[in-house]
């Protein structure tokens, strides 16, 4: 794994009184101990994967309480381990990234919020919307609605946080609905404080097991008819349960303010930019303190109708404050006010943009809209200033600069075993012409930029093989599906390698080996190297991917007739492969494995090996690429090729010359991809491999030795 | 700015501009411990995503510079995001990256201290051009300094290096010594410590951060020194009296390489090339209102382009003392470590061929375009020669000896006639129009290196000369400007795509399409 939690695994542990300081997503962690969970699981992703991994990392710990945790497959299979708590009175608890592990886990939330759970469940959802999102931009709120589920939205304040998760496991039993607590990523990763409680063990957990099971009950099952009667307690018993607690725990928090004519209603996790906003306009103070009353939404599914009928009546207009769209809760409010027949004017995406975040920038945007028209008496010149004045600086330094800033898109690492597979895929494309590339999510997806940019669609995670069915019958020429081993595990082995074999698809797989789910953190799967493996090897330079292989035996298992593994560093062979496979006259599914170990993992394992055998005064070899000033001929073909962050440019030492040559910068890892390159695309002849020999062997030195003097006689200087 | 009685006092909100991958996390920690150690309310967060993967990410931080005490239990709310125009500090790690800040609108003159490192990583974008297609590094600066109330800026990469740290520690060290948080030295120095590995040597960083913002004027100097170009150093040799003080240093320049390219009499023949330039310049533009500035290019390019690469002059450059010891302090080789070098060559028929006489290497290079035909690869031989070795160093200097069979050889002969082409196109131009003759001498920037690199650039010249500075029914001025464009275009993309919209565009013929075998796929019907 790409981080060690060491010390936050430490705060785990605190106890009653002791406070908590770290990160969002930990405390989330610590308040699931805290509340007695008996089993806990998940699929990685941006923002919560430490929250999965730490668990991992802390078995040891959690086992202690009894907690089982589960690094699953996918999110349908982490959604579906909450089953556990529709008979049982357990308490559990799951996460995954939002909206894509959402809709991975629908089937399963259908079907366990049709019979509803008994013990506590509460999943939590990493809300990945906005600036620094990597996934497609909806809302998880869709499906708090559409199967009853409580939707958390917590205030962006450690204690606040940690409360909710209490309170969702408690609601979650008295309402019989699972939870969901939707956390967007700022709010993963905000660093803050809060006083602990002590872990709680749970009544039953794996040191306390169940003697029996439960007795068969028909109506706990997703399934005609009690489908139906489940429907109506949805309705009829759920909701009013769930609207209950909320009102008798005051989840929902009402602030007053003088200004009582108007109010706004906001989502939770927007309150802290809400009252920064309201700085802005003197509205309120450094602390919190509102002239203007709000109605804050740490549970927005489901609202509490009484609760939004008392906060707006007697007010001219309220102003909902909701991100994203559609706009699900200014709507019900809507219905509600017209319902109930209340005069008070509604306000929302009217005048907030309906689209994109609501930082306090565009916040401030519809306050000052909303307040001109229901507050005159506020001034709200300075702050409209303010804006005009943002909008000004931006313009100018648009003017200022003759061409817009080019972008900085994440890209492969250092050394990543992935870049030369896609710089062999540019090669072979010149030979056997252009191919539509069905990508697939994972760090290969990293090839949709430049110098790269291949990859027709992206269909979701495991999805290319699949997603190319119905292009490739309709192509004259292959179609080439891209996955990672994540992906191929996620789903791509069942929706993708079967339906084609099924059905005697003509398709062409090139499967990532790289060993890990890198992009969301390096966490292992089924194909990883194991640990005994990583620390018993002798060459612990040598990729270890190889010695796993659970993916070309399920694959033979499965009946896949044709099947290359290529070193993903071999350019021209991996070159020559992609080509056979495109041309082979073999028709039914031919798979390509690159081999090639993460890098970062392979960094990590190897970087303290290395230093601890220099300590020690042993022989260790550094291998680093370099290009020669005066022979680069500054057209940087190497780099449309490679795009390594450390083969780079600088000014051309030539004064002759004006172009800029390439150069290696220090970091380089010496993964030879340059030199394969080099040979593989017959590009200029200013590489060379530099092979520095610390601690070497006597002999060695000799050698060296005499080659010195007598390359002295050979070179002119 | 730190007002402790005042309850009005506002939080101070800092933005974090850095790369994934150079411990921004491990920076917000620091300022967390630092803030809480000290005792302030604060509040740190980030929006990592994938951005680890060497994108451009962002961290935020406040502090309400109230010492908490002083609250009597009240907590301020901080924001998770910065607000344009609100912050009181911004500092970024690279170049870029603060300028991208502030062309977001989010510093501002009256309030920010903009703390920005001057070192730049190039994007992608930049990288790919086949010119030079890096930012200027003195208009992001001005950028950046545009939108500061104070300005500082170092280059904090290269203080890490020195320090033999991260770039985070840098950060930190120049974040406390800029003075807009309530941060002592000791504190700041304090949690470092706590860090334990690698402790030390941020602690390094962190000093020398704090002191070149101490040194105010010293960045000042700093950045100018970015601002200003180097100039180009002057070198003076009897052959070139006679020529125009303004084209000195690049004559002598391109005159030492054509001599240690071939030899005297093939540097004899530059002269007397540049010396046909020179007298049309002086022609054309008699009160030499334009300092010479044909013939100066001109003496840069045809330096270059006589001199153009080969087999041997790659073996000559790469079999050389001052190479090794390049080499040796690239790799940051020790006097104790043993260093072994190996060549990546890949030579094929038409290098060969080029060192050949006609008869010869035709034969060879209608064996290879046989092979071709064939559907077979060129043949050419990957080697990874081991320069380190005495027999690999012999084998370089044998190859470079062969400079004195290069004159003899096709390669040889079909340069000359190119330079030739082209020499009396600019003259000819130079007749016409100062200008054209001058864009024209320009051209030569687009030759370029070797093997497929050097074929492809030279279409490109060819092209240029042939068609857009000959179209009809123009005016020198025109065609001038047409030939600019079109250089221009040339350097954007390898596939000339760029260069085929401008020709199209200036109404001159395309490129021809050059022959490329292409493995045709036919389909076998699907077995069901």
């Amino acid at each position: 794994m790409e981080i060690s939690f060491k010390k936050q695994i430490q705060q785990l542990k605190l106890g009653e009184g002791e406070v908590f300081h770290g990160e969002g997503i930990l405390a989330i962690t610590k308040a699931l101990l805290q509340s007695g969970v008996s089993y806990i699981g998940g699929y990685q992703g941006a923002p919560v994967s430490h929250l999965l991994d730490v668990m991992v990392q802390a078995r040891e710990l959690v086992g202690e309480l009894g907690v089982r945790v589960e690094a699953c497959s996918n999110e349908a299979s982490a959604a579906a381990m909450l089953g556990a708590s529709i008979h049982y009175p357990v308490r559990g608890a799951v996460t995954w990234k939002s909206i894509v592990g959402t809709n991975v886990a629908a089937d399963a939330l259908a079907n366990l919020s049709s019979p509803g759970v008994t013990g506590g469940v509460l999943m939590v959802i990493g809300e990945d919307y906005g600036e620094g999102a990597s996934v497609v931009q909806e809302r998880t709120h869709a499906y708090a609605m559409k199967s009853c589920m409580l939707l958390l939205d917590p205030r962006p304040e450690l204690s606040v946080m940690v409360d909710m998760v209490e309170h969702a496991f408690a609601m979650s039993e008295a309402s019989n609905m699972p939870a969901m607590m939707e956390l967007r990523i700022r709010a993963c990763h905000v660093r803050g404080s809060f006083v602990c409680k002590d872990n709680r063990t749970a009544a039953v957990s794996t040191k306390s097991l169940m003697s029996e099971p439960a007795p068969f009950n028909y109506s706990r099952l997703a399934h005609p008819p009690v489908t139906f009667g489940h429907e109506k307690r949805k309705i009829e018993h759920r909701l009013p349960a769930a609207r209950q607690y909320i009102l008798d725990h005051k989840l929902n928090e009402l602030h007053a303010g003088e200004h009582d004519s108007v109010g706004i209603i906001v989502q939770g996790g927007l309150s802290n930019a809400l009252l920064r906003s309201l700085q802005q306009f003197g509205l309120a103070d450094a602390f919190g303190q509102t002239q203007v009353p709000l109605l804050v939404l740490n549970v927005t599914y489901p609202l509490v109708p009484d609760q939004i009928a008392h906060f707006v009546e007697n007010k001219k207009a309220v102003l909902v404050l909701e991100e994203g769209a559609p706009e699900y809760i200014e709507q019900e409010i809507a219905t509600l006010l017209n319902r109930r027949e209340l005069p008070t004017r509604l306000h929302g995406k009217d005048m907030l943009p309906v689209a994109g975040e609501l930082t306090p920038e565009v916040m401030m945007g519809g306050l000052q809209q909303f307040f001109a028209q229901h507050l005159p008496a506020i001034d709200t010149m300075q702050v409209k200033a303010a804006l005009d004045a943002t909008v000004a600086r931006r313009n100018s330094m648009a003017s200022k600069l003759d061409q817009t800033l080019p972008a900085r898109p994440p890209g492969f690492c250092i050394g990543c075993p992935e870049r030369p597979v896609f710089s062999a895929l540019k090669l072979a494309q010149k030979d056997v012409g252009e191919v539509h590339i069905a990508a697939d999510i994972g760090c290969h997806s990293f090839a949709t930029f430049e110098p790269f940019s291949m990859g027709h669609s992206i269909l979701g995670y495991g999805m290319s093989l699949a997603s190319r069915a119905g292009v490739s019958p309709m192509m004259q020429r292959r179609v080439l599906s891209i996955m990672g081993d994540g992906g191929f595990w996620h789903n791509g082995l069942l929706t993708g390698v079967q339906s084609a074999l099924f059905n005697g698809d003509d398709a062409v797989l090139l499967i990532f080996k790289n060993g890990y789910t890198s992009a969301t953190g390096t966490q292992d799967i089924i194909s990883t190297p194991t640990t005994q493996l990583k620390t018993q090897t002798h060459d612990k330079l040598a990729s270890l991917t190889a010695n796993n292989r659970t993916i070309e035996d399920t694959l033979a298992g499965i009946g896949v007739q044709w099947m290359r593994t290529v070193h993903s560093y071999r350019v021209a062979t991996m070159r020559d492969v992609l080509k056979e496979a495109l041309t082979t006259d073999f028709n039914g599914l031919k798979v390509i494995i690159a081999e090639g170990e993460c890098q970062l993992e392979r960094q990590r394992r190897i970087r303290p090996w290395l230093a601890d055998l220099l300590s020690r005064g042993q022989r260790v070899m550094r291998v680093k690429y370099g290009i020669d000033d005066d022979v680069c001929n500054g057209d940087h073909a190497c780099i449309r090729l490679s795009a390594c962050p450390t083969l780079t440019l600088k000014d051309n030492p030539d004064p002759l010359k004006v172009d800029p040559v390439a150069t290696v910068i220090d970091g380089c890892v010496g993964c030879g991809l340059c030199g394969e390159n080099a040979h593989a695309a017959t590009l200029c002849p200013s590489f060379y491999r530099a092979e520095v020999i610390q601690n070497p062997h006597w002999h060695e030195k000799l050698l060296s030795g005499v080659r010195q003097r007598m390359l002295r006689l050979l070179q002119p200087a | 700015m730190i007002n402790s009685t005042s309850h009005a006092a506002r939080p101070l909100s800092v933005l974090i501009c850095a790369l994934g991958g150079e411990g921004g996390g491990v920076l917000s920690d620091w300022l967390m411990d630092i803030a809480r150690k000290a005792g302030y309310a604060a509040l740190a967060t980030s929006i990592p995503g994938v951005a680890q993967r060497t994108g451009a990410t962002t961290y935020f931080f406040e502090l309400y510079p109230v010492p908490i005490e002083q609250l009597a239990g009240r907590k301020p709310v901080f924001s998770l995001n910065p607000i344009p125009g609100a912050l009181d500090v911004v500092i970024a790690s690279e170049l870029l990256e603060a300028a991208r800040c502030a062309s977001n609108g989010l510093p501002s003159s009256d309030r920010t201290v903009f703390i920005t490192s001057t070192s730049r990583t190039l994007t992608t974008a930049e990288r790919t051009i086949m010119g030079d297609g890096r930012l200027d590094t003195s208009a992001l600066l001005a950028l950046v300094q545009s939108v500061s109330r104070v300005h500082h800026a170092f280059d904090m990469q290269r203080v890490a290096a020195d320090n033999a740290t991260v770039v985070s520690a840098v950060m930190l060290g120049a974040l406390a010594a800029s003075g807009v948080l309530p941060f002592d030295r000791a504190l700041c120095e304090e949690v470092i410590r706590e860090g334990g590995r690698g402790a030390q040597a941020s602690l390094h960083g962190f000093a020398a951060a704090w002191q070149m913002i101490a040194q105010k004027n010293q960045q000042a100097a700093q950045a100018q020194q970015l601002i200003n170009l180097i100039g180009d150093t002057e070198k003076k040799l009897p052959e070139l009296s006679g020529f125009p003080i303004e084209i000195m240093d690049m004559l002598s320049l391109g005159y030492d390489r054509v001599n240690d390219y071939q030899d005297k009499a093939y540097g004899q023949l530059y002269l007397s090339r540049v010396q046909s330039v020179l007298d049309a310049e002086r022609r054309a533009d008699t009160a030499s209102q334009n300092g010479f500035q044909t013939t100066r290019e001109m003496s840069r390019w045809l330096a270059l382009w006589m001199s153009f690469d080969d087999i041997v002059r790659v073996a000559d450059l790469k079999s050389r003392a001052s190479r090794r010891e390049r080499v040796r302090h690239e790799a940051r080789v020790k006097p104790s470590d043993v260093l072994a070098v190996y060549e990546h060559f890949k030579p094929g028929i038409p290098e060969i061929a080029g060192l050949l006489p006609k008869p010869v290497a035709d034969r060879l290079l209608a064996w290879d375009q046989q092979r071709l035909a064939e559907g077979k690869e060129a043949w050419s031989m990957p080697v990874k020669l081991a320069s380190h070795t005495v027999l690999g160093t012999a084998l370089l200097r044998l190859i470079a000896a062969c400079k004195y069979i290069r004159r003899f050889g096709i390669r040889y002969a079909q340069e000359q006639t190119l330079i030739e082409e082209w020499l009396s196109a600019v003259i000819a131009g130079m007749a016409e129009d100062t200008q054209l003759g001058y864009e024209l001498a320009l051209c030569g920037r687009l030759m370029k290196g070797y093997g497929a690199t050097n074929e492809r650039s030279r279409d490109h010249v060819l092209h240029v000369m042939r068609h857009v500075a000959t179209t009809e029914h123009t005016t020198p001025a025109v065609r001038a400007d047409a030939i600019r464009r079109a250089r221009e275009a040339a350097l954007t993309d390898e596939a000339g795509t760029q260069l085929d919209r401008v020709l199209k565009e200036l109404g001159a013929p395309a490129r021809p399409i050059k022959a490329q075998p292409i493995r045709w796929m036919p389909r076998t019907k699907n077995t069901n």
